[in-house]
């Protein structure tokens, strides 16, 4: 079992150097693997964390080719997929405050907001499965700080540490959204049997 | 069962489902379990719940892959374009260390012949071909391998 771990760093390790040569090279073959392979991942995170579909298109964009731009700070001794979450993560919260800043200045202007989109919920759409589908409407409520550490550790199989390193907080905070989050979701699923 | 034993269980319940839990609070939630039909449910939730994210499938849009290459490799090309070339890096750091060493010679060797057509002191002279040479080439000589490590650090720090 020892022996298989060992390989098993060894792989992700050279995995990792081979990824983060390619980018201090800026090899443009490289990163259309990489895109091809974390595309959908990227997707579903962004989605996670603003809630919505739209401009997740243009972000995950942004995100390549800030990968692209700024690829000579991945140094290949951590996985890539928390370093490329970190990027996008950057990338939303900034959309998000900008989003809140025309928001804010339109009201202040005594102007109507933009009407709310028509668009169901992205969870409602994307849920396959019967659980899932009680869980939509919760995901649509939930703050993004909840949703994104549960999609995180449990999509994205991601350490407690490696999530903190993405969204910048410490280690206690994202096991505390965590139990959090699957409390608020876990009294939808039950009809709220085990509020305290 | 005290009630308050419950909610310690389910501190540990949402531990180990986190991950984050001790092999002492694991062991005690063991021997807990069985005999806690409560906590076996709030257990149980809490794997719907986890196994309920894992039924969500979002659908991509179809072009987005080749939109997203094909913006990569137009500024792959912009970036490449924009990058001065490593050979002209090389020579005019050649050339910033022959100005370095040429001045500094002239500056040592002539600075007195000079001083003395030009009814100067020595040090005076060689003081302005200091500042005028050695020092300009002595910077530009430093700047050029200093460039890509300073470029690294902006591009860290944005």
């Amino acid at each position: 079992m020892a022996e298989y771990d060992m390989t098993l760093a060894v792989g992700v390790s050279s995995d990792t150097q081979r990824i983060a040569r390619g980018l201090r090279q800026r090899d443009v073959t490289l990163l259309q693997a990489l895109v091809e392979q974390y595309q959908y991942r990227l997707v579903r995170y962004l989605i996670y964390l603003l809630g919505r579909r739209d401009d997740v298109d243009d972000l995950v964009q942004e995100t390549w080719l800030r990968v692209l731009e700024r690829g000579q700070s991945y140094d290949g001794r951590s996985r890539f997929e928390p370093w490329l979450f970190t990027i996008a993560r950057h990338l939303a919260i900034d959309h998000m405050r900008k989003r809140r800043t025309v928001s804010l200045e339109a009201e202040d202007d005594g102007e109507p907001q933009s009407p709310a989109s028509g668009d169901p919920s992205p969870f409602v759409l994307a849920a396959r499965t019967e659980d899932s589908q009680r869980l939509a409407q919760s995901m649509q409520t939930l703050d993004f700080i909840y949703r994104e550490v549960l999609m995180l550790r449990f999509q994205e199989d991601l350490s407690l540490q490696e999530v903190a390193a993405v969204i910048g907080a410490p280690v206690s905070t994202v096991a505390s959204r965590i139990y959090r989050g699957l409390r608020t979701l876990r009294e939808q699923l039950e009809g709220g049997k085990h509020a305290s | 069962m005290q009630a308050d034993d419950h909610a310690i269980m389910r501190e540990v319940i949402d531990k180990t489902l986190a991950g984050c839990v001790s092999p002492e609070e694991e062991q005690s939630l063991r021997e807990h379990l069985p005999a806690c039909a409560q906590c076996q449910e709030y257990l149980n939730a809490g794997s719907r719940v986890i196994a309920g994210l894992g039924g969500f499938s979002f659908e991509v849009n179809p072009g987005l892959q080749a939109k997203v290459v094909a913006s990569l490799k137009l500024r792959a090309e912009q970036l490449e374009a924009a990058q001065p070339s490593r050979r002209r890096m090389v020579w005019g750091c050649i050339a910033a260390v022959v100005l370095l060493v040429t001045g500094s010679a002239v500056a040592a060797q002539f600075g007195n012949l000079a001083a003395g057509s030009l009814h100067l002191q020595p040090n005076q002279v060689q003081r302005v071909l200091m500042a005028v040479w050695v020092l300009p080439s002595l910077c530009f000589a430093l700047l050029f391998p200093l460039l890509p490590l300073l470029r690294n650090r902006k591009e860290s720090v944005l």
